[in-house]
């Protein structure tokens, strides 16, 4: 049975937060901000927390809720049509109850599957991944899929920056928060976009992971363990050639040409890895459709980001392909659309 | 901090690398253990020590540990 994606939502919460700002606020000299551009050159992000107040404004199932709104709204369909909820996350706002069943309440669904993946940046194609699968046995016809992630946890406003060491001091720049959620369906629906093929591998078997993040409880909660840690080499090392591999996998897949995609979805590490990962890929007749400088990483919700800047601009028979990579025990995922229909 | 000595002190300290007169003058992809990373916690190490801007695009010009040292003590 085919699935149809009709629609994405997104959102961010807060105003963009550049460079400066981030520099002003930790009290950091301006050649660490020259430096950030140049290496990293993620211009702006997102924070759920207010930097003047340090107060939490969104949860995750706030900003999850919002991006299910808009993409309902955008597909034209109601709450009650929807009878499948996936969710990938890398940081719920409680280990119980899973965000994706707070969501569901919040947007008045009830009633249906819900499943939450403990993801991190492939999470949203894992979604997807399920849902395509579960919407293809025939057993439910509207899937929401949301991914959503939250620094709020880890952004320690009272820390010296200028103390940490620099792979952590990046990692602070790298991300940002928000949500975006797509609309699934077996029916074609108005923009006819066929989501033809999803495609999740870990291959992490003998690998160190690549990110860590830890979560503490009762008895643990002092434990001298780091909240996060990013070997940035390992990163830098393997994410461009696992990309190259995942579009290499989907392409053979589909029995495409590179010269057959009309547009790519590259992995959205930070504006300098995702130039690097886009040219290694090369697609060079294909438009690029990345929004990591505009949004900054926001792990799990990036590929709905991108689809919904995808979208608008397709017209019939064009053909995307996208590629997600997650290097905390190396996963890589690729998806594939056509607009099959005017 | 004046001399390459000093520099190289500095190195040593505030991103850990084990370098010695001997890397002062090698090409930077020669010193062990050096990248990008280490070129941001030297910076900010720098223009804290020395209380003075130091101009990335000069930075990244520089071809050695020596280089660098020069555009410190000269900014």
């Amino acid at each position: 049975m085919s699935v149809y994606l009709h629609s994405a939502g997104t959102v961010l919460p807060g105003p963009p937060i550049d460079i400066a700002s981030l520099a002003e606020k930790f009290d950091l000299p301006s050649v660490w901000g020259q430096w950030v551009e140049s290496f990293i050159d993620n211009p702006y992000r997102h924070y759920s927390v207010d930097l003047d107040s340090g107060k939490l404004r969104f949860s995750l199932a706030d900003l999850a809720t919002t991006a299910g709104e808009r993409a309902l709204a955008a597909a034209g369909a109601a709450p009650a049509d929807v009878d499948l909820l996936v969710m990938g996350t890398s940081s719920p706002d409680m280990l119980m109850p899973a965000t994706v069943n707070v969501v569901a309440d919040r947007l008045g669904i009830d009633d249906v599957a819900t499943y939450q993946l403990q993801s991190g940046c492939t999470g949203a194609v894992q979604a997807l991944d399920v849902a395509r699968r579960l919407l293809g046995s025939g057993e439910h016809r509207t899937a929401l899929v949301i991914g959503a992630d939250s620094c709020a946890k880890h952004l320690d406003l009272s820390v010296d920056v200028r103390s940490l060491p620099p792979d952590q001091q990046v990692n602070g720049v790298l991300f940002g928060d928000g949500a975006g959620a797509a609309v699934l369906g077996v029916e074609r629906g108005a923009h006819g976009v066929e989501l033809l093929r999803t495609r999740v591998r870990c291959v992490g078997r003998g690998r160190e992971p690549g990110q860590t993040l830890n979560w503490f409880g009762g008895a643990d909660r002092h434990a001298d363990r780091p909240a996060a840690v990013e070997d940035y080499k390992a990163v830098q090392d393997a994410v461009p050639p696992l990309a190259v591999q995942t579009l290499d996998e989907m392409l053979d897949a589909l029995n495409w040409d590179r010269g057959e995609v009309d547009y790519v979805l590259p992995p959205q590490l930070s504006g300098r890895m995702t130039d690097e990962i886009h040219a290694r890929l090369d697609v060079p007749d294909a438009q690029e459709v990345s929004c990591v400088r505009e949004t900054g990483n926001t792990g799990n919700a990036l590929p709905f980001f991108q689809l919904e800047r995808l979208l608008p601009r397709m017209i019939a028979g064009d053909r995307a392909v996208g590629v997600a990579i997650e290097s905390s025990k190396w996963i890589k995922a690729g998806y594939a659309l056509e607009k099959v229909d005017a | 901090m004046t001399t390459i000595d000093d520099f190289l002190v500095l190195v040593r300290h505030e991103i850990g690398l084990p370098v010695g007169p001997e890397h002062a003058d090698v090409p930077l992809d020669q010193v062990p253990g050096w990248d990008s990373m280490h070129l941001l916690a030297l910076l900010t190490a720098l223009e804290r020590q020395t209380g003075r801007s130091i101009s990335l695009p000069d930075v990244l010009e520089a071809e050695s540990l020596h280089e660098i040292h020069e555009l410190a003590v000269q900014s």
